[in-house]
């Protein structure tokens, strides 16, 4: 991929996604084990019982049991199957995905504390801007604009009681 | 059956109040269906807060509105860019924009619009038949009945997908673990709540569904940036020649009945029942080699199943209370959000919402009818709106609806985790569907099993001895033997599809 200019998309922003590689497919199936596994050690922390008086953890247990098979079958699936596997590779825009999770999650802890009308401005902008690529006007304009809409929708119109700094 | 709660639902279908949210909902149905990226389950997820204020009804025919809409939408952007806005119009794009290409895209629209309407009014009356009568025999179900129902759902929907059973069958797993969080359903044991208040009352459906199909979809479409849109070409008018509709009524009258009788089963609905549509006209052609040039059959057809499909794939929500795909499921979890439990008690306890939905989609699919003609220059103008705009103001719409839930910011966290995992799901291919619907029916599920299991006092094999249990056990038995022979069928028919659309 040519060196991409600063302004030009990441090297394959327009590409197609692309199938995943083996390692991957096995991570697909070893997660699912991993998560199976912890979640049978809690269940037998619960009380299992028996299939008569099934207990609180019988469940959990079953379902876990559940989990880590179709895990394990998912692993031998990946480790012999040729061709595409099903995953799609992680790119770049990986980044900007956890960038843009990390920037929601700042968002929802700010919220309660400042109010919405700040922080909602500043991730509409910070997505706009940096993710969606749009010029700084056009970021600041819709920024604002669409704050204020969902002020007038959510807390005059639907009368959702978001906390907020603004009163009328 | 009692005709007299049928007709008094056509009066509760045209309350003007309840008018209004069938055009909202089929008209934001239709908007999302042309905009690709988000689905129709994704935008019932992210509106299932708003519609907390609203009336049962309303909310209930606003939300089934977005879904079938959802189906007339995507059409439009199928015909005219080949670029389907919904999996269903996805076979739609072939013949579609083939006719497009010759200069013949409003016929090809028209038609496409006329056959989803019969498709879904069809659809309709044939509900409005067999519902009764299967509600009536599902009162009689038990708790080992229900258990291998939910079975029988979750593995359809699963099976019925298209990414790789093991993997499905884990994500439907994953989804019957998360459910157990909170309160045991019969004891009251906390499980799985890691000591914090916050989880005590386990996970609401609302947020799973938010972060799932909303977050997880809005994060999804970040990572790759859309191609630039191609040209629309100019499309006319939307009124079919004589020609067009002589050999699109046949292809209409089948695909109805295809799409009604896949809409049923669990799992079936849109997608399936547009690509079977497609086939079977290819097969009873006269000259099959037109398919692919421009045959208005292969639009017809398609379009008229996916509809009948999306309107029959209510029956086994309403009458058995198991959701028969993604959609369906999230439509439950705003029932339940209402106080309403979808089941074969609904048509009894609450006439007013069954008939007053079911009917509310006669007029939904004349709104339809009436406002994709005029309308569609409009539609394609919305297609200018840049994803990289539309991704933060859904997300926004999505996080405030999520706090208005509970005024509750840690919602908003375990929305955000969810949307991370709907993703990651997505890139190790593991569909969210399953996972949902395995969410949704999981406290039905476990409940009934205990409950069959202290009857049968720990006999597991009493579920094939009782003769209702035992007749559906050997259903999850067919279907397992079915089902691989269906999946081989659409993936010849989705590989010569692709083949097509490649020439």
């Amino acid at each position: 991929m040519a060196d991409p200019e600063r302004e030009a998309p990441e090297g394959d922003a327009f590409d197609e996604a692309r199938p995943g590689g083996r390692v991957q497919a096995v991570v697909a199936g070893a997660l699912p084990v991993a998560l199976g596994a912890f979640a049978a050690w809690l269940a037998f922390g619960l009380d299992v019982g028996s299939l008569t008086d099934p207990g609180p953890g019988l469940w959990p247990l079953i379902v876990s049991g559940l989990l880590v098979a179709c895990g394990a079958g998912i692993i031998i699936v990946a480790a012999t199957a040729k061709g595409p596997n099903g995953t799609e590779a992680f790119t770049k825009g990986t980044i900007n995905v956890l960038v843009a999770a990390g920037a929601l999650a700042v968002y929802a802890s700010l919220f309660e504390v400042v109010g919405f009308e700040i922080p909602t401005v500043l991730l509409l902008f910070a997505w706009l801007r940096f993710l969606g690529r749009e010029s700084w006007l056009s970021s600041t304009v819709i920024a604002v604009v669409a704050t204020a809409a969902f002020y007038a929708l959510f807390i005059l119109g639907l009368g959702v009681p978001l906390p907020h700094l603004i009163a009328f | 059956m009692d005709f007299s709660s049928v007709l008094s639902g056509f009066a509760v279908a045209f309350e003007p109040q309840n008018l209004l949210f069938c055009l909202i909902g089929v008209t934001v149905g239709m908007l999302i269906g042309v905009l690709p990226g988000l689905g129709p389950a994704a935008t019932i997820a992210i509106l299932l807060p708003i519609t907390y204020s609203l009336e049962p009804t309303a909310a209930v025919i606003m939300l089934a509105g977005i879904f079938y809409g959802a189906q007339y939408g995507g059409t439009i952007t199928s015909v005219l860019l080949r670029m389907p806005g919904e999996a269903s119009t996805v076979v739609t794009a072939l013949d579609g924009h083939a006719l497009a290409r010759k200069g013949e895209a409003g016929p090809a629209l028209g038609v496409a619009a006329i056959a989803s309407f019969i498709g879904g009014t069809a659809s309709i009356l044939l509900l409005t038949f067999i519902a009764p009568a299967l509600a009536g025999a599902a009162l009689a179900f038990g708790p080992a009945e229900y258990t291998v129902l939910a079975l029988i759902g979750i593995f359809l929907v699963g099976t019925l997908g298209s990414g790789s059973l093991v993997k499905s069958a884990a994500a439907a797993a994953l989804g019957l673990l998360i459910a157990t969080v909170g309160l045991d359903p019969l004891l009251g044991t906390p499980r799985f709540t890691f000591g914090t208040d916050q989880l005590a009352d386990g996970i609401d459906f609302t947020i799973v569904a938010m972060g799932l199909f909303g977050v997880g979809e809005i994060l999804y479409n970040l990572e790759h940036r859309d191609r630039p849109q191609p040209a629309v070409p100019a499309f006319g008018r939307a009124i079919p020649s004589r020609l067009h509709w002589l050999r699109s009524r046949m292809a209409i009258l089948r695909g109805s009945v295809t799409g009604f009788v896949l809409g049923i089963l669990p799992g079936g609905g849109a997608t399936m029942s547009s690509l079977v549509s497609y086939a079977v006209e290819k097969r009873v052609a006269k000259d099959p080699s037109r398919f692919g040039k421009g045959a208005i059959e292969g639009v017809a057809g398609p379009e008229s199943a996916n509809n009948a499909a999306a309107t029959s794939s209510f029956i086994p929500l309403l009458t058995l209370g198991i959701p028969a795909n993604a959609t369906m499921a999230v439509l439950f979890g705003a029932l339940m959000l209402q106080g309403i439990t979808p089941g074969p008690n609904l048509m009894n306890e609450h006439p007013d919402v069954f008939w007053g939905v079911v009917n509310s989609m006669y007029v939904g699919n004349l709104l339809l009818l009436a406002l994709s003609i005029p309308l569609i220059g409009v539609f394609v103008r919305m297609l200018k709106v840049r994803p990289g705009v539309l991704g933060p103001l859904t997300v926004v719409i999505t996080m405030l609806g999520v706090y208005s839930i509970r005024n509750n910011a840690f919602d908003m966290l375990l929305v955000i985790g969810l949307g991370l995992l709907g993703y990651g799901m997505r890139k190790l291919g593991f569909e969210p569907g399953p996972f949902v619907l395995a969410f949704v029916l999981g406290s039905l599920l476990e409940a009934s099993f205990r409950r069959s299991m202290r009857i049968f006092g720990g006999d597991v094999t009493e579920f094939v001895q009782r003769p209702v249990s035992g007749t559906l056990v050997a259903v999850l038995v067919l279907t397992a033997v079915i089902i691989p022979v269906l999946r081989g069928v659409r993936a010849r028919q989705s590989a010569a599809a692709e083949r097509a659309a490649v020439e």
